[in-house]
């Protein structure tokens, strides 16, 4: 039988500008048909920029694209999909408060008028047959994240598609979910589907892909390379960039590209850690809007640890993060920090206690953008002080000066707004606020997410420095690779509830098992 | 009992059709309060259309059209000019009110209110004691069903849900949430032409300035009431409608033993109270979200 190699796509000098920024940069490839192919780089090498050029929702501001031979301008979504090209989105994108089978109408062809059954009727063996296990009136809000990621390809699939391509799919699996995705892909490609993947680590690109092509800071690094032909390191290299790999010990160098899972055998020697910062005793609360309600959590964090969080996202990791802060009401157990009962004190006690927080959203919770960087620097301290304290605004201009020169941030002056800095120094800005001397307990909440290789080992180095300084820490992450990278001991949370504890040396196997609940 | 019906009927059916401009607006993501504006634009172009054209259609045409560009203009400035929606849709209210007080004062001379020899057609004797009502009044259950069918059982209404819930999922299956915006509001434009149009000509055949009286803000009160579904908010519209008619049945009952300004006001309490009622309902956080997604526009 002769296989059809021609190319799918193709492009030549692709250039994408946001603005200032350039996204892509003269981005030239060619892939076949047939194969499941690997897009992988590091937060910001132009990953998702890439999946969007082809999926239309983005025009190029140079270059030439072809599907199957076909010249197209770009930039429109209604050409794409009529070449066949659909996009499942990182972030899913389906309203939520559609049924499937509306979710599944809105984006297909045919049947203009219609009655709820006749919709059901029409989509459930489409469902079926990708075996994705949903009914069809069930609401996008109600599914699990892999049933929503399964239901959003189906929708990629209504009409005939023949590149499909998935931007960053296994973010929010855990292993397991991973596991069945791949076999759900490799099924897609026995259907003559030919598919890209944007990934995010190695392992999985060798376990999945036929090629890699490898992108870094917007342009081409190398690809597509046949992966029968690569192995683990050479692909690290490429991805990391030699001028980024010095400097970085080889733990993390694996953790940031997740070549290999290392089972990192760095079990703490300290055995001075008496004095607990954090105790959760059988602490509940009630379910809300934002997450899953805890129940029953028991959790201690001793002076000088960390204590990564392992999950799928949405098991009620950021309600501990509330119930830690006094934003959601612990109606059962009892809270203590650095000893002292807070179980019914307001955050402003817990945080004169020695509690810091590095939120889950940094540009929401975590900075007021349209606030100057020393405004936004100070606001930790200016609460703590009396209603009616005078303030010094150029005392504390030049301190924060001072502090933020200290976390090498990199910004123009104090007074300029914080939503003109990037991801990495945003960041930065928080941690220079949070981390200080008095900080007893720090809440890390994904401080590494979207940030590129120099920011994630820098967030990575300075959680190291406030553990050695005598600091607890609690570390929120959905890539297991960081977490096993640096924390002390892992508790996994399901539906609420803190259902297993890891040491090291860690089994990925084991924590993946734990996060679906699947106990070994 | 079927004066009340009658009364009942009378202000319920400009208040439906300006609240199904409004579901459909807010379906596509748009708090409408403009709905004000729009509808008093649309009594005041029917009636100075049958005065200048003599002609209800002609009239009737009028009236949509200027309603039309209206809706155009609040698209413009909320879409391509990216302006607060709730300001501009303020904004939009407050052209039309003042809007129509200039036109009629521009025209006559005067502000005293204008009225038409004739209004809207009637049903006719065929329907006995409601013989009286406009054909707009039959066509209202009719228009409700439509809006239902075409929000809820049609893919434009899928779309055009999408637009507004998840503009990002929208694009991504290459629906432009813009140009589905622009559709929703003309629609409306149409649908607020017609509320005027039975309000100024329905039964009365005058306008007045401010005649609306705040008839597109309960319009939009119902929408969230319906929680922005057309029959729930249809619903609304009428226990609006309801209350007012006990209202005005209370002062004949009870004269000057209550104060005639708390009767006039049922409405309004009902509106608040109904708003109240559907947010505790709710949980409170569908309008919470709703306006969260507001800022982030």
């Amino acid at each position: 039988m002769m296989e059809d190699r021609s190319p799918i796509f193709e492009c030549r000098d692709v250039t994408v500008r946001y603005g200032d920024i350039t996204a892509l940069a003269d981005v030239g490839v060619t892939f076949e048909r047939g194969m499941i192919h690997a897009v992988v780089g590091q937060n910001g090498a132009g990953k998702t920029t890439f999946a969007r050029v082809l999926a239309g929702l983005v025009r190029p501001a140079a270059g030439s694209l072809k599907f199957s031979g076909r010249s197209h301008a770009g930039g429109s979504v209604n050409d794409a999909r009529r070449a066949g090209v659909e996009l499942v989105h990182q972030s899913f994108a389906l309203p939520p408060s559609f049924t499937v089978a509306e979710a599944m109408q809105f984006g297909a062809e045919g049947g203009s008028l219609f009655t709820r059954s006749a919709l059901e009727r029409r989509w459930q063996p489409h469902l079926d047959s990708l075996d994705v296990k949903v009914k069809a009136r069930q609401r996008i809000r109600d599914l699990p994240v892999e049933i929503q990621q399964g239901v959003e390809i189906a929708r990629a699939l209504v009409s005939e598609a023949k590149l499909l391509i998935l931007d960053e799919p296994t973010a929010v699996l855990s292993p397991e979910g991973t596991e069945k995705l791949f076999e759900r892909i490799r099924r897609l490609k026995a259907r003559d589907v030919t598919v890209i993947l944007i990934l995010h680590k190695i392992r999985e690109v060798l376990a999945i892909a036929d090629t890699v092509t490898v992108l870094r800071g917007g342009r081409l690094v190398d690809g597509p390379l046949d992966c029968t032909e690569i192995d683990a390191d050479r692909l690290a290299e490429l991805i990391i960039g030699p001028a980024a790999t010095r400097g970085l010990n080889a733990d993390d160098k694996a953790a940031l590209t997740g070549s290999a899972t290392v089972a990192h055998a760095h079990i703490e020697t300290s055995s001075a850690r008496k004095n607990s910062v954090l105790e959760m005793r059988a602490v509940s609360t009630r379910a809300d809007t934002e997450g899953p309600a805890l129940d029953n959590v028991d959790l201690t964090i001793s002076a000088g640890e960390i204590i990564g969080v392992a999950g799928v996202e949405g098991n009620g990791q950021r309600t501990l993060v509330r119930a830690i802060s006094a934003l959601v009401d612990v109606v059962d157990g009892t809270l203590a920090i650095g000893g002292d009962d807070v179980t019914g004190k307001q955050l402003a006690a817990r945080r004169a206690a020695g509690l810091r927080i590095i939120p889950f959203e940094r540009n929401v919770e975590g900075l007021s953008l349209s606030s100057s960087l020393w405004e936004n620097w100070s606001a930790r301290s200016l609460l703590q002080m009396p209603l009616l304290a005078a303030i010094n605004p150029v005392t504390i201009q030049k301190r924060c000066a001072a502090a933020l020169n200290r976390w090498d941030v990199h910004y123009a002056n104090v007074a300029q707004r914080a939503g003109s800095l990037s991801g990495g120094n945003a960041q930065k800005v928080i941690l220079s606020r949070e981390m200080d001397e008095d900080a007893r307990l720090i809440l890390a909440a994904q401080p590494t997410r979207g940030l590129d290789i120099g920011a994630t080992s820098f967030v990575w180095d300075a959680m190291r420095d406030a553990k050695a300084r005598g600091c607890g820490l609690l570390f929120i992450s959905s890539d297991l690779d960081e977490i096993f990278d640096i924390s002390d001991r892992v508790v996994v949370m399901l539906s609420g509830r803190i259902v297993a504890e890891f040491r090291p040396p860690y089994d990925i196997s084991a924590v993946g098992a734990a996060m679906t609940g699947v106990l070994k | 009992m079927e004066d009340i019906v009658i009364a009942i009927l009378r202000s319920a059916t400009p208040l439906v059709y300006v609240t199904l401009a409004g579901v459909i607006a807010q379906r596509a993501g748009i708090w409408h309060l403009g709905l004000e504006g729009l509808m008093i634009s649309g009594a005041c172009a029917t009636v100075l259309g049958i005065v200048l054209t003599g002609s209800i259609w002609a009239a009737l045409f009028w009236a949509i059209a200027v309603c039309v560009a209206g809706s155009v203009l609040f698209w413009f400035v909320v879409e391509k000019l990216r302006a607060n929606q709730i300001i501009a849709g303020l904004g939009l209210t407050g052209l039309g009110l003042g809007g129509t007080t200039l036109a009629v004062q521009s025209i006559f001379g005067t502000q005293a209110a204008v009225s038409a020899p004739f209004g809207l057609p009637r049903l006719g004797p065929a329907f006995g004691a409601y013989g009286s009502l406009s054909i707009l009044v039959l066509l209202m259950p009719v228009l409700v069903l439509a809006v239902w069918v075409m929000l809820r059982r049609t893919r434009f209404g899928l779309r055009l849900a999408a637009s507004g819930e998840h503009p990002f999922a929208a694009r991504g299956v290459g629906v432009n949430p813009s140009a589905m915006r622009l559709a929703a509001l003309v629609m409306g434009g149409a649908l607020c032409a017609l509320a005027g149009a039975e309000l100024a000509t329905g039964s009365l055949q005058i306008f007045a300035q401010n005649m609306t009286a705040g008839r597109g803000f309960m319009g939009f009160a119902a929408v969230i009431f319906g929680a922005g579904h057309p029959i729930g908010a249809t619903l609304a519209a009428l226990f609006f409608a309801i209350v007012g008619a006990i209202g005005i049945k209370a002062q004949l009952i009870f004269g000057d033993r209550i104060p005639h300004d708390l009767l006039l006001g049922l409405p309004y309490i009902a509106t608040v109270l109904g708003i109240w009622v559907s947010t505790k309902l709710r949980g409170g956080t569908k309008a919470a979200n709703g306006f969260a997604e507001l800022r982030n526009e």
